[in-house]
């Protein structure tokens, strides 16, 4: 294949993104015009990425000086993914984040981030790795902070940063120990260096400081900050994509560590549960929504750490392609539950940084006043919480199977317990969509705006994707199995 | 002593006080300066690194990089800052404590 393709999916939107801050900055009361180039930029790439994906037969590798990038699999399925969000992101903030003070920033930072995930997911050496985290994770601390008046949006900032900062420092370390021992950053090239105890260290500190990104249970405390007081398309970015991007950074650094996979994987399973639980136990007690589905990412993040522990433990791509899977479907049903909140907040009028005010007793009766709305969010919360035949319990359902499949009692066991945590899980959703369709519209519905099209049309593609998923699992199977079996070789299984 | 013995140490004494400094600072900016610290010994230990394992221009071409980068999010760090004091009148962050739960 042509490197000039794979090249310009990252080049378009990072390019694209001074061009939107600049278009906007020239026609300061015309942000249509910086709209419009970032959908045109994304649209570009959505392009560019059916051209690769139709000449896709193998990885494709290519080298800029010595930095190495390769599209794969997995590089493929990050990109779709952080592609629909971006894209359906930028299509719901038309209205909702109009004529806010800053509005080209918002545009050309939500393209960068998109770019840098995009980028993140073709590196290939471990610094180039590190330089894509490093910028993603920079453009999401301004996404994060966007209502910079707003002191709690600043509280959050604060503690996302500092947390960011210090497991940033800790994977430079792990490099460096890497690099000391190995004497190369090439994925390659350190897997064929082989193992030392070393390179154990490395691997736990790379653990540690991807960990904060993927918020792994001690490391966790900034995310339902982060998720509740950001722009709630920002949110559903964050929670649907960055956090995952630091799983597949993690994942590529640990895959490159050869000979301790039998380790990441107990610790991955481990980590799992306890996410799963954690984050389970936490939610039950949220009255604010987005508060609430911030907490339930922890745990389904739990899902996917715990699908390709027991994938990379029994070295069968089954349980990676179930982890996997659930990635993809978490971006799906997390960024259509965000949509709703914010399409909640727009009614409500409350968009001007007050994104913590949407109590969960204010979405009473929302199902007479906004019937898709409602049915939206209540597809998204079933599918959260595993209910068949949609999305979110095939790709659990997969998980679980390649879990009992190990034949091993003592993941049998977790898999008992994460099961158990589904149903667990409803005890915060069912009462949400008992909320919506409640008799007695509250305050905030009754005095609600109508929503334009721009709001809805995200809310539809993501619930129809839900569903589509939901009746027919194997229509992301063209991205899940050439990417767990990419993983699974790496891994050397 | 070497000059890579001193490197090491170096790094190792820059993150011991980078550490500390996280644990028992409360001003923002002396947060941001910390972490700064922590960065620097991050960056030594790479050179040391590219020293130890003989590819001592990789390690090198990898610690410049990592300057901008550690600059970059001290300045947004800083930028955090300045709105901080705007907001909140004061720079200690256990002010900073409205969200719980």
């Amino acid at each position: 294949m042509n490197t000039v393709i794979p090249v310009s999916l990252i080049v378009l939107p990072l390019v694209s993104s001074p061009l939107t801050y600049f278009a906007g900055r020239l026609l300061p009361r015309q942000t249509a015009l910086a709209r419009t180039i970032s959908l045109l930029a994304l649209l570009g790439a959505w392009l560019v990425f059916a051209l690769v994906v139709r000449d896709y037969t193998a990885p494709v590798e290519f080298r800029l000086e010595g930095i190495v990038f390769r599209v794969d699999g997995l590089s493929l399925l990050f990109a779709a993914l952080a592609l629909a969000l971006g894209t359906l992101a930028v299509i719901f903030s038309g209205p909702y984040m109009a004529g806010k003070t800053g509005e080209e920033k918002y545009y050309a930072l939500l393209l960068a981030l998109t770019g840098t995930m995009i980028g993140l997911a073709c590196a290939a050496d471990l610094f180039n790795l590190w330089v894509w985290f490093e910028a993603m994770v920079v453009a999401s601390y301004l996404l994060v902070v966007f209502y910079r008046e707003k002191s709690a949006s600043l509280e959050a900032a604060v503690k996302y940063l500092v947390q960011s900062a210090v497991g940033s420092v800790l994977v430079v370390l792990g490099i460096a120990l890497v690099l000391a021992q190995t004497g190369a950053l090439d994925l390659d090239a350190i897997r064929a260096a082989g193992t030392s105890p070393l390179l154990l260290v490395a691997g736990v500190l790379f653990l540690i400081g991807f960990g904060v990104k993927i918020a792994i249970v001690p490391l966790h405390t900034w995310l339902p900050d982060a998720y509740s007081q950001s722009p709630s398309p920002v949110s559903a970015v964050l929670s649907g994509v960055v956090t995952k991007a630091g799983l597949i950074a993690l994942l590529r650094a640990l895959a490159a560590l050869a000979g301790f996979t039998l380790s990441w994987s107990a610790a991955l399973m481990l980590f799992g549960v306890l996410n799963i639980f954690t984050g389970n136990l936490l939610a039950l007690r949220q009255r604010e929504l987005k508060r609430l589905l911030a907490y339930s990412s922890m745990s389904q993040i739990g899902y996917i750490l715990f699908g390709l522990g027991v994938g990379l433990y029994v070295g069968e791509s089954s349980g990676l392609q179930g982890g996997l899977f659930h990635l993809l479907n978490h971006g799906l049903m997390k960024g259509l539950a965000f949509f709703c909140a914010g399409a909640l907040l727009y009614a409500a009028g409350r968009i001007n940084g007050n994104e913590h005010a949407l109590k969960i007793d204010d979405l009473s009766g929302a199902a007479r006043r906004y019937p898709l709305l409602a049915l939206a969010l209540t597809l998204a919360l079933l599918s959260l919480g595993g209910v068949p035949p949609l999305a979110g319990f095939m790709s659990k359902w997969q998980i679980f199977v390649a879990g009992v499949g190990t034949g091993e009692s003592l993941i049998t066991l977790l898999v008992i317990v994460a099961a158990l945590n589904s149903v667990l899980s409803l005890a915060y959703y069912l009462p949400v969509i008992n909320v919506l369709f409640r008799e007695t519209p509250s305050a905030l519905i009754e005095r609600g705006r109508t929503l334009p099209l721009a709001i809805i049309i995200p809310i539809i593609v993501l619930a129809a994707a839900l569903l589509l998923v939901g009746l027919w699992p194997d229509a992301l199977t063209w991205l899940t199995q050439p990417a767990s079996a990419g993983l699974l070789a790496a891994f050397g299984g | 002593m070497t000059s890579l013995n001193i490197a090491i140490a170096g790094a190792l004494v820059l993150l011991g006080v980078g550490l500390y400094g996280l644990l028992i600072m409360r001003n923002l900016i002396k947060i941001v300066i910390a972490l700064q610290i922590l960065g620097k010994g991050a960056i030594l230990a790479l050179v040391a690194a590219g020293a130890i394992s003989g590819q001592t221009n990789l390690g090198q071409s990898v610690a410049v990089t990592l300057i901008v980068a550690d600059t970059v999010v001290a300045v947004v760090g800083l930028a955090l800052a300045v709105q901080v004091r705007r907001r909140f009148g004061s720079l200690d962050v256990n002010e900073l404590s409205t969200l719980r739960g």
